[in-house]
């Protein structure tokens, strides 16, 4: 008997009759793999293919030069005079806000004079350092001549644009001479680009003798690498989130396969007792497997691609707030992708299918003809089944001891894994031992449909088990994730109310970023410190730095007002106050969580930074909590800050008003005080609403990944039940004449839907708390650093759970109907 | 309103200085820079060979173009100056012809012009005087090639014109002061092709300070340096007008051994185009018959064109000449595939 013979009996034909069952398992695998390549393609535009915006016109170049606080005019003109054809371009790099649009883009200065290609226009000099010229990249969605009100810093300003420059994206450009006075620059560049004539590496040499010490020569894009390396762990637990819907979706197939295995016992025996082997009625199920996932794979691309669309703004918004800014590259669907897909749905097809297709080829002609045989084996199983879960969970506790390899917490996830198949072999006695033990107070309470209901379900406990294990697994990656989320939450607002002790607060109205600190005019700093309404002002600076071949924000503060103001203990226990004081007058800084987990700094290490033009070292006093940004802050007292970079303009400011002080008039004096400056004041508590709200737009692409598990999960009990019925056709049929109405059928398929989610919730929730432990406390830490408190978010996972349970009811609906529709006469006669 | 632009309009712009007769000369600090003239330019030309007489050309430009002049102290990237420069080497036996340009401004030091210093460069590309040994070197960087010379002017500097002006039109201002050092022996090295070639020659220095020097019906000029064997030189210009007409105000200089210096007008020599290449003659005739010069001028090289896709499109070559007097020069030729820029020409 060929192959192909035995896979048309076996599968092409009861598969067209099961139409509607194979459809749910394609699109389950679909669906799994459309998640997993969405996220691919999305977090490639976003965060993978990552280039800073600021990249926007410079091209490929072999070197840059960069400095903490700016490169200064002379070091250009060190390198210019080198005896070497270098081609150099010196650049000014921030953001400004298209007024009209409210859109941020690169604002980016170059010198129009030497570098033709910026200046395609071959504008003259009278013209390119006019302040109100602008050039603008092909993107702006400007046109020669337009009027345009720019917002950079605490200034807009009107400008004409002069021309288009079409390399040049969605950017704004500049000539130097304009941009450093819009930017209140003392002539510093942000980087200067340099080609060498021939490649070699005596070039980093010869470089870098020319250049003082505290400036960086590096390869072109350092930075971007930079921030590639830093994106690299939100990738991976991005990445690790998406594989959620697809395990979900494992189970899910491996549940229809095996309901498919038990359901043709009789054609197995058949075949075989035709002279079928063993390895033929294997490779024929792991072909109909294969056959899914080949299909599901093919249709996961399509659907993976137009769910990238709607996922990359969600991640690229998480890696706008909490990282840097960045521009989504535009989704790449690649051969490499698609055939991935296509790789992973048959893949995970055939892995799950390998169980049941092994138990298939087991099947002995002889017992084909004996039902049931099989539901009392796993019955009998279940001792050994919990001594392997009890295994499994050992083996996760250990696993989540493990430190992280490479930055990732790989055993953390493996922990993870463990977890769920502990809990997987742990379901089947968890089902019979609650069904047994309250079948019948649920009789008694919901009727004898409540009861049959619960029986059935322990009685087919293989089938019942893996369905209560694919929607107990979604709920526990929902609830964990809820749990993490909103633990974190928590956390935040509770170290907002200790850390945020001002009464108001300014920053300029031009476009700020993770990565991006737009400055107010020194002058306001005196305007406002002067208003009789205000005690202190505390004037904040943030420069965005490299440390440890990872970007880093170098801060600094009035420690004097910190220590006066601050609440929140430092990592050592330390008092604030005694803290700030030994930052004052000294090269003392202290550190992030997040800055010091990175790069595993402890309190007494010592920094060294390059300042200016030389390098300085600090040392690190002590370890505060920080839930502002993953980057990693190291703050100094803003006395030291302008020893080593002399520009008073803040970033930020905190503004406490005298005692007494009405909220409302302190705010109106201060604004008033601001003159034509455009800085945005934030009341206490304004400040903390909009922080709150940013935290969760970086959150909704995780709700949105565990929504479509919990999908993909409510779809397949929908798929098991209309299985369930068909396979009990007889059984109802048996019920109808017994006596039994349309009502009650149809009650019983929605009480085994019912009991069904209660067991999967009371799983989903106890290993969704053991999960939530593991990512709070391994997988978190391991990857970003954070200390997150635990808290039950009560309410979320309430209403979450609840919304799953009324899903998981639906889903019987139209199972419920197939079988209310069945006629008794003709299924009882059946076979 | 924009404040920064209000601010930019509150320099007090002042007005350039033109050139006009009565110049009193001072070398050495002459032959630096003077920003009061909108326009300036150090040229640098020459004829040289090495020891197995294999021969080049090449030219060295330095140009300083007013923008806006303004008492108030720059900020450091604001464009008071626009500084152009181009680089040329004419590789007469290899028939090769690389020319380069770059465009800076004074930034903190990018290119400029100072006595102080006593250098003229733009960016790797300078001329370094040695005041004390009467001396210049000259180096030029780029991707292909780089000229190091060691110059030693052979005759004490050449004021063109009379009376401290070269006038190139009618009308007070529509004139330069035109200097040039007209016999300068040059050693030096040229790398090309990963090769060093050791060379030595002849070289021409002219620095022109004027604003505005032409009028609005010149078309174009050419420009003749010539140096022969017998230690004499000739410079010669002419403007050629929109009517096709030669220009009264083209004029020359012949320098005597000795260097003392002969003025000539337009009616008193004659230049005659020959063959020629694309838009360009590049074969002349030149008689002056008051010194009895017939020379025939040729060149080894026909494509000594440079264009830096800028404004400037000119031919600028090493030639070789015959005739009564032998010897070498360099020829320069505007306005014939491209229109001379405005800032030249006096369109005030």
């Amino acid at each position: 008997m060929s192959y192909l013979k035995i896979f048309y009996y076996l599968f092409a034909r009861p598969l067209w009759r099961e139409r509607l069952r194979t459809t749910l398992v394609i699109a389950t695998v679909a669906l799994g793999v459309a998640v997993v390549l969405a996220i691919e393609m999305a977090g490639e535009a976003a965060a993978g293919s990552f280039r800073s915006s600021v990249e926007t016109l410079a091209g490929s170049a072999d070197f840059e030069v960069t400095a903490t606080g700016g490169v200064s005019p002379q070091v250009l003109t060190r390198l210019a005079l080198l005896p070497q054809a270098l081609k150099l371009r010196p650049r000014l790099e921030d953001y400004a806000t298209i007024a009209a649009s409210n859109r941020v883009v690169p604002l980016i200065g170059v010198d129009m004079l030497a570098d033709a290609a910026a200046n395609q226009d071959n504008a003259g000099a009278g013209e390119f350092q006019n302040d109100g010229s602008i050039w603008v990249g092909k993107d702006a969605g400007f046109t020669v001549g337009d009027k345009a009100r720019l917002v950079v810093n605490d200034q807009a300003n009107d400008y004409t644009v002069r021309g288009i420059i079409d390399s040049a994206g969605e950017a704004i450009v500049m000539d130097l001479a304009p941009v450093t006075r819009l930017l209140r620059r003392a002539g510093q560049l942000d980087r200067i680009l340099i080609d060498v004539p021939t490649p070699g590496d005596q070039w980093q040499a010869i470089l870098q003798k020319a250049l003082p010490e505290g400036v960086t020569l590096a390869p072109q894009g350092s930075h971007t690498a930079e921030n590639r390396r830093m994106l690299a762990a939100f990738r991976w637990n991005l990445r690790v989130l998406s594989y959620i819907a697809l395990l979900v979706g494992a189970f899910l197939i491996y549940n229809t396969i095996s309901v498919s295995v038990v359901r043709r016992r009789e054609e197995i025996g058949i075949v075989r007792a035709l002279g079928a082997t063993r390895f033929a009625v294997l490779f024929a199920f792991l072909l109909e497997a294969a056959c899914f996932g080949l299909i599901g794979g093919l249709a996961g691309v399509l659907l993976g691609r137009l769910m990238a669309t709607g996922s990359v703004r969600l991640v690229a918004t998480t890696v706008e707030s909490l990282y840097v800014s960045s521009t989504p590259a535009p989704i790449a669907l690649t051969a490499a992708i698609s055939l991935t897909g296509i790789a992973i749905g048959i893949l995970v097809s055939v892995v799950s299918a390998l169980a049941p297709a092994l138990e298939a080829s087991r099947v002995v002609p002889v017992e084909a003809m004996a039902r049931g045989r099989r539901d009392h084996e796993v019955r009998m199983q279940q001792g050994r089944d919990l001594a392997f879960s009890v295994a499994l969970a050992i083996g996760a506790w250990f696993a989540s001891q493990q430190p992280a390899i490479g930055g990732k917490p790989l055993f953390g996830y493996l922990a993870a894994l463990l977890l769920i198949g502990a809990s997987a072999l742990a379901i089947p006695a968890l089902v019979s031992v609650l069904s047994k033990a309250t079948s019948n107070a649920v009789g008694r309470l919901l009727g004898v449909e409540a009861l049959l209901a619960s029986r059935s379900l322990a009685g087919s406990l293989r089938r019942t088990a893996v369905l209560v294990g694919a929607l107990s697994t979604a709920i526990a990656m929902l609830s964990a994730v809820g749990i993490m989320v909103g633990s974190f939450r928590q956390t935040v607002l509770l170290w907002m109310e200790d850390r945020l002790q001002a009464d108001l607060y300014l920053r300029p109205t031009g476009p700020a970023g993770a990565d991006r600190h737009p400055t107010l005019s020194p002058a306001v700093l005196a305007s406002l410190a002067a208003l009789p309404e205000v005690a202190e002002v505390d004037p904040f600076r943030a420069y965005e730095i490299s440390y440890g071949g990872l970007p880093a924000t170098l801060g600094a503060g009035d420690a004097r007002i910190s220590g006066r103001y601050g609440q929140r203990p430092f990592h050592s226990g330390a008092h604030p106050g005694d803290v700030f004081a030994r930052l004052i007058g000294h090269d003392n800084v202290i550190v992030s969580e997040p800055f010091a987990n990175k790069h595993n700094v402890k309190a007494g290490d010592t920094l060294e930074l390059p300042l200016g033009q030389r390098p300085v070292r600090f040392q690190v006093l002590d370890i505060y909590g920080d839930y502002s940004n993953e980057r990693g802050y190291i703050i100094m007292d803003r006395g030291t800050l302008l020893k080593y970079l002399p520009d008073p303009a803040p970033s930020n400011m905190a503004v406490y008003l005298k005692p007494g002080t009405d909220l409302q008039t302190g705010r109106r004096a201060v604004e008033k005080a601001l003159g034509s400056h455009k800085a945005i004041v934030f009341t206490n508590r304004s400040l903390r609403e909009e922080a709150i709200v940013v935290f969760d737009r970086t959150f909704a692409i995780t709700y949105a990944l565990e929504a479509i598990a919990v999908f993909v999960a409510v779809m397949g009990v929908a798929g098991a039940l209309l299985a369930l019925v068909i396979d009990r056709r007889r059984e109802f049929g048996l019920l109808r004449f017994l006596g039994g109405s349309v009502g009650q059928i149809r009650r019983i398929i929605i009480f085994e839907a019912g009991l069904l989610g209660i067991f999967a919730n009371i799983a989903g929730v106890i290993l969704g708390y053991a999960l939530s432990l593991l990512l709070i406390y391994v997988i978190n830490r391991q990857s970003f650093g954070w200390t997150i408190e635990f808290h039950w978010p009560v309410t979320v996972l309430l209403s979450a759970l609840s919304i799953v349970y009324a899903a998981t009811l639906l889903a019987a609906l139209y199972p419920s109907q197939v079988a209310a529709k069945l006629v008794p006469i003709e299924v009882i006669h059946e076979h | 309103m924009n404040t920064s632009i209000a601010a930019v309009l509150l320099i007090a712009a002042e007005l350039y200085r033109s050139a006009l007769p009565g110049y009193r000369y001072d070398f050495p600090r002459d032959h630096f820079n003077h920003p009061e003239f909108q326009t300036e330019w150090w040229y640098y030309t020459g004829n040289l060979h090495d020891a197995q007489g294999r021969k080049f050309g090449f030219e060295l430009t330095f140009f300083r173009q007013g923008v806006v002049r303004s008492k108030q102290p720059p900020d450091v990237w604001d464009v008071r100056d626009v500084w152009l420069a181009h680089l040329a080497l004419s590789d007469l036996d290899g028939g090769k012809f690389l020319h380069a340009q770059r465009l800076n401004r004074s930034g903190a030091g990018l290119a400029g012009a100072s006595f102080d210093q006593v250098r003229v460069w733009n960016g790797n590309w300078s001329v370094l005087w040695d005041l004390h040994a009467g001396t210049q070197r000259l180096q030029a960087v780029d991707r292909r090639f780089s000229l190091d010379f060691s110059m030693r002017s052979l005759k004490p500097p050449v004021i063109h014109g009379s009376n401290g002006v070269s006038q190139k039109a009618a009308g007070p201002g529509q004139a330069s002061h035109y200097v040039s050092l007209t016999r300068i022996e040059t050693k030096g090295s040229i790398m090309l092709g990963g090769r060093t070639f050791f060379v030595e020659g002849l070289a021409w220095m002219d620095h022109e300070i004027f604003t505005h020097q032409l009028a609005a019906g010149q078309t174009g000029w050419d420009w003749f340096s010539l140096q022969f064997d017998d230690g004499t030189e000739l410079m010669l210009y002419r403007f050629r007008r929109e009517n096709g007409t030669l220009d009264p105000f083209s004029a020359g200089t012949y320098i005597d051994k000795a260097g003392k210096t002969t003025n000539l007008t337009a009616s008193q020599f004659a230049v005659v185009p020959g063959k020629m290449w694309q838009k360009y003659p590049i074969e002349w005739t030149v008689r002056v018959p008051s010194l009895g010069i017939d020379a025939q001028l040729t060149t080894r090289l026909p494509n000594q064109e440079l264009d830096d896709s800028q404004q400037n499109r000119y031919w600028e070559g090493a030639i070789e000449v015959s005739g009564t007097r032998r010897g070498v020069g360099y020829l320069e030729m505007t306005g014939y595939a491209a229109p001379v820029p405005s800032v030249i020409k006096g369109d005030r």
